[in-house]
């Protein structure tokens, strides 16, 4: 184990506030304090427990001494990894992205099929004269149900005025779920190509879809020397400069899940916020454990591409009772991993689920 | 225990919408991502698993371009000892000619084993046929899509074969023999980019397919790429709930899916 690591797990005080704050304690066999004590004597760990982190960062942000237990599960898990030894429809994701460069598998050269969804003609990022790039990400590129959101946000950013381009089949994921899985040589490889890329066409800026994209280019790709940010701070901006008038009435009580890759991770809460309060009619409800303590949907961290044991009740199905008890009509959120885990449950319900892009466009 | 294990770089075609060029005497493969080819993923796990426990070695032999390297690279990550690379600059599609080529190569080379595993077939040729024509060119004893080996020890295996209808078979093949080994045998490991990586520090030699037979030869010739007629669309059932149910159960049972 590096040295840093190793300190920084000796330097645990065993408090448990990270077992308080996460969203997999008390219902699923994973404590995390737990962990991290057998880490400290180089204890075995059972083989099933680093999968269920849901890599929220709950712990990491609430830790008095900077253990860092996030780290801590993607050390556990790298060493699973480089054994071989993890749930098979994770490596099928790792396996997928490796040869597709998404963890779906899905074509690499039909990375741009959701521009079909769009009548706007949008350029390579290399002709555009802001060198402005928008992220699509894999879900966005490849799932149904979310590649509305980019043709939606390109359109908004379009009535803005804002110019942009994309990379098409060039973009390659972004390697946020793979580096928290940990595969660290496949994030390093994901993460080359995309800085390539970058370099490459003058990228000077990138505005992303997805919060988990936005967490890596911004966070873990190094200095890039490139702004990031996620679309919605930039169209929250364009409400305040005025540049962006939301005409339609949303007459709907709509409650807001903070995602925790945008919310907790990344500290923008008054963005989307701002864009749901611009909205004519809207009501906005807030959940009873919103902002920093937003309660995790259990999306990230590889759980998108795998199940757990166990038959507790998931905390997307809270979030959607907790929604219907509040009088909320529209549960909304900013990130696609969201949008997908909440909206099973909240279909079984008869509640809706939109991505904040999905109310703008009704709006503009 | 000496384990030869064939490998197989093939293009991952499963997503892909595949152009035929060349007035229909090529597919165009030149944006085609390549990968192992699937049962060759279940033969390397099942030699390396043997190795571990037996004490033994496994090599990876590849015929195909100078990528192929690739795939001799994943099979050490997964444990192999080495590879050998046995390139050609043309693609030989016909089974007889590279079980042929095969043969020579092995013959020639004094390459020891106890044991030949290669895929039931390949996810591009699919001719599901190298294996055995090789074990007939040497004269060793075949057995087809190998569903488990329950033992390989006293100059024998003991292995089940997978039959129809979810039947299979049990059966002793003496050594030195050629099996090939049908997916699902067991749940290969996951090989890390750093494992290959790591891998890349292990010697894979090369040999020139060229010097081990004539790459123009072969009894089966490609004559034409075609692209399958399209086939209607989905049926949809609209309607109650409750009669769409029973329609549902009338086409299944109709289709000989629900008895």
């Amino acid at each position: 184990m590096a040295l840093q690591s190793q300190n920084r797990l000796l330097t645990c005080i065993q408090c448990g506030k990270c077992t308080g704050s996460c969203p997999e304690a008390g219902r699923t066999p994973f404590n995390i304090r737990m962990l991290v004590r057998r880490r400290q004597f180089e204890y075995a760990i059972e083989e099933s427990l680093p999968w269920y982190c849901t890599s929220c960062g709950a712990c990491t942000l609430r830790c008095p001494r900077d253990v860092k237990p996030s780290e801590v599960i993607i050390d556990v898990r790298s060493a699973l990894v480089e054994e071989g030894q993890i749930p098979v429809s994770i490596q099928k994701a790792l396996e997928n992205t490796a040869v597709q460069k998404n963890p779906w598998g899905r074509s690499r050269a039909k990375r741009g099929a959701w521009l079909d969804l769009t009548d706007l003609a949008i350029p390579h990022v290399s002709e555009t004269a802001s060198r402005r790039l928008l992220f699509t990400c894999c879900i966005q590129a490849y799932d149904p149900r979310c590649m509305v959101i980019p043709a939606n946000v390109a359109r908004i950013l379009h009535r803005g005025g804002i110019e942009f381009g994309i990379l098409g089949e060039e973009e390659v994921c972004c390697g946020n779920e793979v580096r928290r899985i940990g595969e660290s040589g496949l994030f390093e490889e994901l993460q080359e190509e995309n800085r390539a890329a970058f370099e490459e066409y003058g990228v000077k800026e990138i505005i992303t879809l997805s919060p988990h994209c936005m967490n890596a280019l911004k966070k873990e790709y190094g200095d890039l020397g490139i702004g990031v940010r996620h679309y919605t701070e930039v169209v929250a901006d364009l409400i305040g400069a005025g540049r962006l008038t939301l005409g339609g009435d949303y007459e709907k009580a709509v409650i807001y899940h903070d995602p925790c890759f945008l919310g907790k991770q990344n500290n923008v809460f008054e963005a989307p916020r701002t864009i749901l309060g611009a909205v004519k009619g809207l009501r906005l409800l807030e959940f009873s454990r919103s902002r920093e303590v937003s309660l995790c949907c259990e999306g990230g961290g590889g759980r998108m591409f795998y199940e757990t044991e166990g038959s507790s009740q998931r905390n997307s199905e809270l979030r959607v009772l907790e929604a219907i008890e509040k009088g909320a009509e529209v549960i909304a959120t900013a990130c696609p991993f969201c949008v997908m885990t909440l909206e099973d449950p909240a279909t079984e319900r008869g509640q809706v689920v939109k991505e904040l892009s999905e109310i703008l466009i009704e709006v503009l | 225990m000496n384990l030869l294990v064939f490998t197989k770089r093939v293009p991952a075609t499963q997503e892909e919408e595949l152009r035929i060029v060349d007035e229909g005497r090529a597919v165009d493969l030149s944006k085609m991502p390549f990968k192992l080819n699937d049962w060759d993923n279940y033969a390397v796990e099942e030699a390396v698993r043997i190795a571990e426990k037996t004490g033994g070695a496994v090599t990876a032999i590849s015929l195909g371009d100078s990528e192929a390297d690739e795939v001799l690279r994943r099979a050490i990550a997964m444990g192999a000892k080495d590879g050998f690379l046995i390139e050609a600059d043309r693609v030989l599609h016909d089974p007889s000619a590279r079980a042929e080529l095969i043969r020579t190569f092995l013959t020639r080379e004094a390459v020891a084993y106890d044991a030949i595993f290669t895929g039931v077939q390949s996810e591009d040729d699919q001719f599901a046929a190298v294996g055995g024509i090789l074990a007939a060119k040497l004269g060793l004893p075949y057995a087809s899509m190998v569903i488990a080996i329950d033992s390989l020890e006293g100059g024998q295996v003991t292995c089940r074969r997978e039959l129809e209808g979810g039947g299979q078979e049990r059966i002793r093949v003496a050594l030195p023999c050629v099996l090939s080994l049908q997916s699902g045998i067991n749940e290969p490991r996951y090989v890390s980019i750093m494992g290959v990586r790591k891998a890349s520090k292990v010697e894979r030699r090369r040999f020139r397919a060229a010097d081990y037979g004539d790459l123009g030869e072969g009894m089966i010739e490609v004559s034409e790429w075609a692209y399958p007629p399209k086939k209607g669309g989905a049926t949809m059932l609209s309607g109650e709930l409750e009669a769409s149910c029973k329609e549902l159960l009338a086409i299944l049972k109709e289709k000989g899916v629900y008895q």
